[in-house]
This record gives structure tokens, C-alpha cells and sequence, in this order.
């Protein structure tokens, strides 16, 4: 937490606690996430031996157990050979090693943070679409350096006890309703999304963002504002009632809603795509693209749901969900309706400008 | 009997000489590489470093980050001075109990300590509600998520920092100075302005240098106490390098954080001896 936390850093995070609270046993953990890559065995085991190591990097905890039993075995059990590794693809480490020409990660869990700003930086690799399959996946989040690995979303949630109804996302800017402090997330992503819905911005014209029109809107609530790094703090900030709306992600929205008191919805919510990216000259060439390609199944991202909350990325998973699951899933169709949609190509121009600026904003 | 092959100064450097090559390797080529980034990226030029003088951003930073260790340091400084005095005056036996309650703190992580004091401080910590049952106030007190927040976190976090080296200042002040200073007729309060607190002023300044230059790299602390609000120049370097890459600004800021205490150490190596203040001599 020495800085803004990323939100596949916060998954591994989750999965850790609710292995520790006793609400997942390893056994049932690291089963759903072994489904997963079973579900996902890569095609051709006949192509065997030869087949370079894939590193797929993540960011580490009790996802890195996980992922090696989900991914790597069934993966040697094809043919193929991948190893898991959880320290963390921030976007600096990644420009070190390609700068340095040493690259030892194939896969990388990352959002479009990472192809906004290592992209053009021609830090990462296009993703090979005649291996990664383009109809598993949303159109609106295959990119050039990029595929959607998982979905979540930014949402609103809200204590309970003081607020009464269902809150908009304009009651939120409205202190005179509900009086008390606001949370938000340490960084633009989402936030300034959510100010512009909020200010009455269609969903489907958000981009490209009218930074003056959401800077000013966050500005008539500053002084009731806190703001939170990572997962667990905004999860705390609520559940200790130091604040009575919030801005955060659907994990741990899900995660306070299920304790009770708490509630959150999908309404004027973003939707977000988690994103696997390659980092430039990776050590295992195209044997990276196949390694993402065995993880588009939609049987294991339905498991990745029940056990971490993560939408299923490739439409065909909607239909498998189990019913009590499909209110709390990012990327059900009705939850997709009801949302804004992330531009990654506006994050590419404008990513690093918007951050600045917005803890420019919070620090004033 | 052979002469050696070196000279006697030849073997003392030879048994300095691994420590130098890795100093040389591990230190000084790192940095010197943090200086080339800030005058190579993302264009050739000192165009990193006129942000220094024209980005708001950045100077409001720089101050942000100036206050608040300039306050930690105070406030630590009185505080360390206060504890310091006691332990030097106190029995070899409270000594070491006091010794132990104040390097207690330093082996527990600096995050555990951070949202210990959210525990203690927020609206419903163990503080406000104690006051709000006694009846002493009707509304929760603003302790946290605020500058106040941010410095009790480092004082307390820096504490150990100041009162070591004041400890061991003061244990070397000759006690017949002060018996002396009594003799001749002075107060006690006399003896201690004018004889025990000049000789304690070495480990003063000392612990000043030390609370501030550690203060300057806080960002943890700042993060979590301030509600988000207060960016210091530490996770201000680190958003650069991680998140946003611009490793021109991040490294600028950097060189510019080094040179500052470069300056600030050469500035006090004029006022004080460096070699006896970090016991070398």
C-alpha cells in the first residue's frame, strides 16, 4: 500500500482474507480456480516438449497457489509449461525489464492503466488475435496491446442507516440530503466517469471526458471527501462508518453487502476490464497468446465469480452463471445495461495528464 | 625479513577496497544513473528540472512536504529532548525498561502502526468515543484525516529516531559540570540553560538531521493518516516511476531530494563537527 493499489493487486488481497476467515477452504480455493484451467485445457497437447515456459505474473498472496494449480497444471498436463509469479507487473517494472532487454514475464495481469501508458511506449506486444479468440470477448475491450482477462466495476455503495432509499448517483454530490463524508478512490479511474454521470452526462457520451465539467463537480462536495488507496481501505472506511456514501469497486462492495448495512448498485456503475498484456521480446514468443487463449473458457471464469467476485470476460459465461451469483456479477447483461463502459483509448491519450491532475485536485 | 609488496597504507585500502566496490556498484552507480534519467528523458536538456520552477503541482508538493517535516522535526525534537532527560537522570534499571518501551515501536511494521492510530483517532476510534461517554464533547473531535493525523503518525513513528541519539549525547555530558555550575551558586534551572543544554546541543542538532532527513521519504504514514489529501514527495516520485512513468520527473525529483540533503548536511557540517556528531572521533 506504500502507494495507489491496482485492482488485481486488491484481488490477490481478497483471496487471501477469505482463505484466512475460513469462508474458503485452500481445498475449495484452489478447486474453483483448478476448474478453471481445466476448463481451459489448451488445444494441440500434441505439440508437446518443444513448447517454451510461460511466466504468467500476478500480483501474488494466495493467488499465486491458485493460480499455479488452476493454470499450470493443466497446462503441463497439455503439452505446454507455465509457471506463476506474484510480484506485482506494475507498470514501471515492466518498462525496466523491456529497457533493460530482460524480460522474463510472458502474461501480465494489468488494465488499461497498462496499455495507456505502456502501449505507445512500445513497451508491450499487439495481441495475436488468430490465437486469442476475438469472439470470447466483449469487442469493446480486445485491444491492440490488451485483451480482457475478467471484468469489475466501479460502483456506488452506501450505509444503510443513514441513507434511507435507494440513493442516485446525484445524491451522492448532494450533501444537504444525506449529510456526512464521500469516499472516493486515490485516482481518476472511475471517478471522474462517475462525477460526469452524476452531473448528468449520458453513459454512452462520456468520452471523451469533459475534465473541466468533472473537476468542477468534484469540487462541490471537496471538503466532505476522503479518499482511499487500496481495497481494504475502502471497505473499512464504510463498514467503520467514517463515511456514509462511497465510490468503489464491486468486489468489495460485495464483499460490505454481504456483512449487511452496507448496500451498493450497478446503476450509472463503470465497467471495467482487467487486462492481460504481453511485455515486448517476452521470453516465450507466441506461446504467450495461447497460454490467454486457454484462459477464455467460460466454465473456469465462472468459477473466478463465485470464489473472487471477477465478471466473467467472455460472453458466453452469462448464460452459466448460477442464479444467486448474477446480481453481484459485473458482467451480467442486465449489470451491463445499467453501466458505463471504460475507453481505453481515452486512458492512452490522456491517462497520465488525468492522474496528475487529479491528485493535483485532492491535494490542493 | 622481505619488505611487504605494498605499503602499510597499501593494505588498509585493500581491506576497505570490497566495501568501496560495492558502495561503487550498488550506490553510487545506481545513483549516478537516477542523474541520467533526469537529464536524458524524456528529451536531452534540463527540462525536467524547470519544473521545479514552473509546475505548481510540484512546488505545492515540495512545501507540503517542507511543513510537514519541519513540524514532525519540532515536535519530535521536544518530545525525544523531554524522554531523553528522564532516561539520563533515571536508574540502569528504569534505563533499560524505557529503553525497551521506546525501541518497541520500531520492530513493528509501519503500516500496523498507521492504522493502529485510525483505530485510536477516527470518529468512532477508542478516543472520540471515550471523551463523547464522559461528556466532554457532543461531536467527534477531528483527530485524523488531517495534517494533525499525518504528525502524530510520524512523531511517533520518529520518536526513537530523536531520542537515541540525544540519549547518548547527554549520558557523555560530564555530571561535575552540573555540580559545579550548582556551587557556584546557580539554580537548577540556571545549570540547565547554561551548562546542561549547550552540551546536549551536538545530539540536538544530530537528531534534528536524523528526524528530518527520514521524515523527507515518508509516504505511507502521510497516505493513510491524511484521508488521501496530503501528497508528499516520496509517493509524489513513486507515482511518477510506477504509474504514470515519467521517469524524467520521478528522477528529477529525486536528484533534487538528495541534493537538498547534501546541501542541508554540508550546510550543518560548518556549525557542527560531522565526525564527533556520528561518533567517529
Amino acid at each position: 500500500m506504500d502507494r495507489i493499489q491496482s485492482f488485481a493487486e486488491d484481488q490477490a488481497e481478497i483471496l487471501n482474507e477469505e482463505y484466512r476467515a475460513g469462508r474458503l477452504s485452500r481445498r475449495q480455493m484452489l478447486a474453483g480456480l483448478g476448474a478453471l484451467g481445466l476448463a481451459a485445457m489448451a488445444p494441440g497437447a500434441a505439440r508437446a516438449q518443444a513448447r517454451p515456459e510461460v511466466v504468467v505474473v500476478n500480483f501474488g498472496g494466495e493467488a499465486v497457489p491458485a493460480f499455479r494449480e488452476a493454470f499450470q497444471q493443466p497446462y503441463v498436463a497439455s503439452g505446454g509449461r507455465m509457471v506463476i509469479d506474484g510480484s506485482g507487473p506494475s507498470n514501471g517494472k515492466i518498462k525496466t525489464m523491456v529497457q533493460a532487454r530482460n524480460v522474463t514475464w510472458d502474461v501480465a495481469d494489468s488494465g488499461v492503466a497498462g496499455t495507456g501508458e505502456l502501449g505507445p511506449l512500445g513497451l508491450l506486444e499487439e495481441i495475436d488475435y488468430s490465437i486469442v479468440d476475438k469472439s470470447k470477448v466483449d469487442e469493446a475491450f480486445a485491444y491492440k496491446y490488451g485483451v480482457a482477462n475478467y471484468m469489475f466495476s466501479t460502483v456506488m455503495a452506501w450505509d444503510t442507516k443513514k441513507v434511507s432509499a435507494t440513493p442516485t448517483l446525484a445524491d451522492f454530490f448532494d450533501i444537504q440530503k444525506y449529510p456526512g463524508r464521500r469516499m472516493l478512490r486515490r485516482s481518476n479511474q472511475g471517478m471522474l466517469e462517475l462525477a460526469l454521470l452524476a452531473d448528468g452526462v449520458p453513459a454512452d457520451q462520456l468520452y471523451p471526458l469533459d475534465m473541466e465539467r468533472a473537476f468542477k463537480k468534484l469540487g462541490t462536495i471537496k471538503q466532505h471527501l476522503l479518499f482511499w488507496n487500496s481495497g481494504a481501505e475502502s471497505q473499512s472506511l464504510l463498514r467503520d462508518g467514517e463515511v456514509v456514501m462511497g465510490l468503489l469497486w464491486n468486489t468489495r462492495a460485495n464483499l460490505l453487502k454481504r456483512d449487511g448495512r452496507i448496500d451498493y448498485t450497478f446503476q450509472q456503475g463503470l465497467l471495467q476490464p482487467g487486462l492481460w498484456v504481453v511485455p515486448k521480446g517476452n521470453p516465450a514468443g507466441k506461446e504467450a497468446f495461447r497460454a490467454i487463449a486457454s484462459m477464455q473458457a467460460p466454465e473456469g471464469q465462472v468459477k473466478l465469480l463465485a470464489s473472487m467476485g471477477n465478471g466473467p470476460a467472455n460472453p458466453a459465461a452469462a448464460a452459466l452463471v448460477p442464479a444467486e451469483l448474477k446480481a453481484g456479477n459485473p458482467s451480467d447483461p442486465a449489470n451491463i445495461a445499467a453501466q458505463a463502459k471504460i475507453s481505453a483509448d481515452w486512458y492512452e491519450k490522456h491517462g497520465a495528464a488525468a492522474l496528475q491532475r487529479f491528485l493535483d485536485f485532492i491535494s490542493a | 625479513m622481505r619488505r611487504p609488496v605494498f605499503g602499510e597504507a597499501g593494505i588498509y585500502w585493500m581491506l576497505v577496497m570490497p566495501a568501496l566496490l560495492m558502495l561503487v556498484g550498488f550506490y553510487l552507480y545506481p545513483l549516478v544513473r537516477v542523474l541520467w534519467i533526469s537529464v536524458m528523458e524524456p528529451t536531452p536538456g534540463l527540462g525536467n528540472y524547470a519544473l521545479l520552477f514552473t509546475s505548481a503541482s510540484i512546488q505545492r508538493v515540495l512545501m507540503t512536504t517542507l511543513r510537514i517535516c519541519v513540524m514532525t522535526t519540532a515536535i519530535t525534537l521536544v518530545l525525544g529532548y523531554v524522554v531523553s532527560y528522564v532516561m539520563a537522570q533515571a536508574s540502569e534499571r528504569t534505563q533499560r525498561w524505557m529503553m525497551l518501551g521506546i525501541l518497541l515501536p520500531l520492530w513493528i511494521s509501519v503500516l500496523v502502526r498507521a492504522f493502529a492510530w485510525v483505530t485510536l483517532l477516527r470518529r468512532q476510534g477508542v478516543i472520540n468515543t471515550g471523551l463523547m461517554n464522559m461528556g466532554l464533547i457532543d461531536d467527534p473531535l477531528p483527530l485524523i484525516w488531517n495534517e494533525l493525523g499525518i504528525t502524530i503518525g510520524m512523531v511517533h513513528y520518529m520518536l526513537p529516531f530523536a531520542v537515541l541519539p540525544l540519549l547518548t549525547g547527554m549520558r557523555g555530558i560530564d555530571r561535575r559540570c552540573l555540580a559545579a555550575a550548582r556551587g557556584l551558586g546557580a539554580s537548577r534551572m540556571q545549570s540547565f540553560v547554561r551548562v546542561f543544554l549547550p552540551l546536549s546541543l551536538p545530539g540536538v542538532i544530530g537528531a534534528s538531521i536524523l528526524v528530518f532527513i527520514f521524515s523527507l521519504g515518508f509516504l505511507v504514514t502521510p497516505a493513510i493518516l491524511g484521508g488521501g489529501r496530503t501528497l508528499m514527495i516520496a509517493e509524489y516520485i513513486s507515482v511518477q516511476i510506477l504509474d504514470v512513468v515519467q521517469w524524467g520527473v520521478g528522477t528529477m525529483l529525486a536528484t533534487t531530494l538528495i541534493v537538498f540533503i547534501f546541501a542541508l548536511l554540508a550546510m550543518l557540517a560548518r556549525v557542527v563537527d560531522m565526525r564527533r556528531l556520528f561518533g567517529a572521533s
